[in-house]
C-alpha cells in the first residue's frame, strides 16, 4: 500500500510493510534487492540479478560510465520487474567516488570540512561535486565525493528503466557501515567492487585506516591483496598480534582460497560481511 | 545504524520511516478520542448544571415548607412559655379560683420549655364537686387543651389534669 504527498510529506516513500528496494549497479551486472525492515535490521526478501555484457558500464569518476545505456537500462527493467515495486534507493558501484578518512576538528561541520578535504584533489571542478561524510566512530568520518553528472547518469537510466529513484548512495559506503555496526571484529577488510575496492582496517567498532583504489584483476591479484591488507593490519597493534583478513563482494569467493594458499600463515576470516547471492559487499552491508 | 549520505542530484522529500505514519495515526485516534471524551464531558456538565438547578429549586422549596411548618407550629403554640410572661405564683393563684370548696389542688407542675404545660392532681370531695371543677376549667380563659386524665373514683375523685397555659394579656 503506497500514498502520495501529504501536507508535504512523502508519504508515498512509505512501505508500510517496511521494505525498500535496492538498485545496485556494477560493470559486471545490475541488481535488484527487495529487503525488509526488521526490528534487528534488514532481511533479504527478493534478490533479482541480471548480469552485463563486459563493457556496457564502466564506473569511473569522470566521464561517462555507461558505454551501452540501452543495454544497461534493459538490464535495469528486467531486475525491476522481479521484485515488487518502482521506487528504488540507487546504489552506486566502487570507482565512482573519491573516498578518505578525515578527522574534522571539533565545531565544524562534516560535510563543510570533507568538501575542504577533497575540492582540490578532484580531478573535476569542486562547484560539479556532490560531498557526502558518513561517521566512521573515533570522531572520524569517511568523506566522499562524487561527480554531480557521474550520479545524474546513473539516476536517467534508472528513471528510464521506470524506477523512481528514493535516494542515491555508495556501495562502498554501504559496506563499511555494514563493517561499523560491529559484527565483524577487529579485521582488515577488503571490499571488492568490480572495478575498485576499499580495504578497511576495523578495530572496536570504528575505522581505523582506508584506501581505495582501482583493481588490479591481471594475474597475482590475490598476492597483492594479501600483502596490502597485511601492511594495512599491521597499523594496529604496533603491527603485533594476529589481524584477521577478511575480503568481500566481487571476486571474494576465488580470491580467498588464493590468499588462504599463499601459505603465510595468515588468518584469513571466511566472511567479513554476511554471504549473499549477488557477491555484493554493499548487500552484506546492508544486511550485517 | 548509521545514516547514509544521499548523492541525489535533485532534492527529494526525505523517505518517512514505516514507523512515523502510524505514530501519526495513532495521534490522530487519541486527537480524536480525547475530542469525543470533551464532547461527553460537555454534555455531563450540561445534565449536571440542570440537575443541580433541580435540585436547588427543591432546596429552596423544601425551605420554605419548613419555614411554612415552623410558623404554624409557633401558631400552634409549640413554642416554649416564657417563665416571665406567666410566673408560677400568678398560674397557681389562677388554678386555684377555679377551685370549688369541695375540691383541692394536691400538686402542679408547670413545663414552660413545652409551652406552659399544666400538669395538676386534683381531688374532689365527690362527682358533682369533681364535674363542677371541670366546669370551671373548661370555662376558664387562660386554660386550653383541657385533658382529663383516668378518674379514681372511690369515696372521693382523684384525677391529673392535664392543660396548657394561654399566655397574654388579661
Amino acid at each position: 500500500m503506497r500514498l502520495g504527498f501529504y501536507i508535504g510529506v512523502n508519504m508515498g516513500g512509505v512501505a508500510w510493510l517496511g521494505t525498500r528496494i535496492y538498485l545496485a549497479v556494477d560493470a559486471s551486472s545490475v541488481a535488484a534487492a527487495e529487503l525488509a525492515e526488521g526490528v534487528k535490521g534488514y532481511k533479504l526478501r527478493t534478490l533479482a540479478h541480471e548480469p552485463l555484457a563486459k563493457g556496457a558500464l564502466a564506473p569511473g569518476a569522470s566521464g561517462p560510465n555507461l558505454a551501452d545505456s540501452e543495454l544497461v537500462g534493459m538490464a535495469l527493467a528486467r531486475v525491476l520487474g522481479r521484485v515488487g515495486g518502482a521506487r528504488v534507493t540507487l546504489v552506486l558501484p566502487d570507482g565512482v567516488a573519491r573516498l578518505a578518512l578525515v578527522e574534522p576538528p571539533r565545531g565544524i561541520a562534516a560535510r563543510e570540512y570533507v568538501r575542504y578535504r577533497l575540492a582540490s584533489s578532484l580531478p573535476w571542478p569542486a562547484a560539479e561535486a556532490r560531498f557526502e561524510a558518513l561517521d566512521a566512530g573515533l570522531g572520524k568520518v569517511v568523506a566522499a565525493a562524487v561527480r554531480r553528472t557521474t550520479v545524474s547518469e546513473y539516476e536517467q537510466a534508472a528513471t528510464a528503466a521506470g524506477a523512481t529513484v528514493d535516494e542515491v548512495q555508495l556501495a562502498p559506503l554501504l559496506a563499511l557501515a555494514g563493517l561499523l555496526r560491529g559484527r565483524s571484529g577487529d579485521a582488515a577488510h577488503a571490499l571488492l567492487g568490480d572495478v575498485a575496492m576499499c580495504l578497511a582496517l576495523v578495530r572496536d567498532g570504528a575505522l581505523l585506516a582506508l584506501r581505495s583504489r582501482r583493481r588490479d584483476r591481471s594475474p597475482g591479484e590475490a598476492s597483492r591483496l594479501h600483502e596490502e591488507l597485511r601492511m594495512l593490519a599491521s597499523r594496529t597493534r604496533n603491527g603485533n598480534g594476529d589481524v584477521p583478513l577478511a575480503l568481500s563482494g566481487s571476486d571474494a569467493a576465488r580470491l580467498r582460497p588464493e590468499i588462504g594458499a599463499a601459505g603465510s600463515g595468515d588468518r584469513v576470516a571466511p566472511l567479513g560481511l554476511p554471504p549473499n547471492d549477488a557477491e555484493a559487499a554493499w548487500l552484506g552491508g546492508l544486511l550485517a | 545504524m548509521r545514516r547514509q549520505p544521499d548523492f541525489s542530484t535533485t532534492n527529494r522529500p526525505a523517505r518517512v520511516p514505516a514507523w512515523q505514519p502510524l505514530a501519526l495515526a495513532a495521534c490522530g485516534l487519541l486527537a480524536t478520542f480525547a475530542v469525543l471524551q470533551a464532547f461527553v464531558a460537555r454534555e455531563e456538565a450540561a445534565s449536571a448544571a440542570a440537575r443541580l438547578a433541580e435540585v436547588s429549586r427543591e432546596v429552596e422549596a423544601a425551605a420554605a415548607r419548613r419555614q411554612a411548618l415552623e410558623t404554624r407550629a409557633r401558631a400552634a403554640g409549640g413554642e416554649a412559655l416564657a417563665a416571665e410572661e406567666a410566673p408560677p405564683a400568678r398560674i397557681v393563684a389562677e388554678v386555684a379560683s377555679l377551685l370549688p370548696d369541695d375540691a383541692r389542688l394536691e400538686r402542679l407542675a408547670i413545663d414552660y420549655k413545652r409551652g406552659g404545660l399544666l400538669e395538676m392532681l386534683v381531688v374532689a370531695r365527690d362527682a358533682a364537686a369533681w364535674d363542677r371543677l371541670l366546669q370551671r376549667m373548661e370555662a376558664a380563659p387562660r386554660l386550653r387543651e383541657l385533658e382529663p386524665g383516668p378518674e379514681a373514683r372511690a369515696a372521693e375523685v382523684r384525677s391529673l389534669v392535664r392543660a396548657r397555659w394561654a399566655a397574654g394579656p388579661r
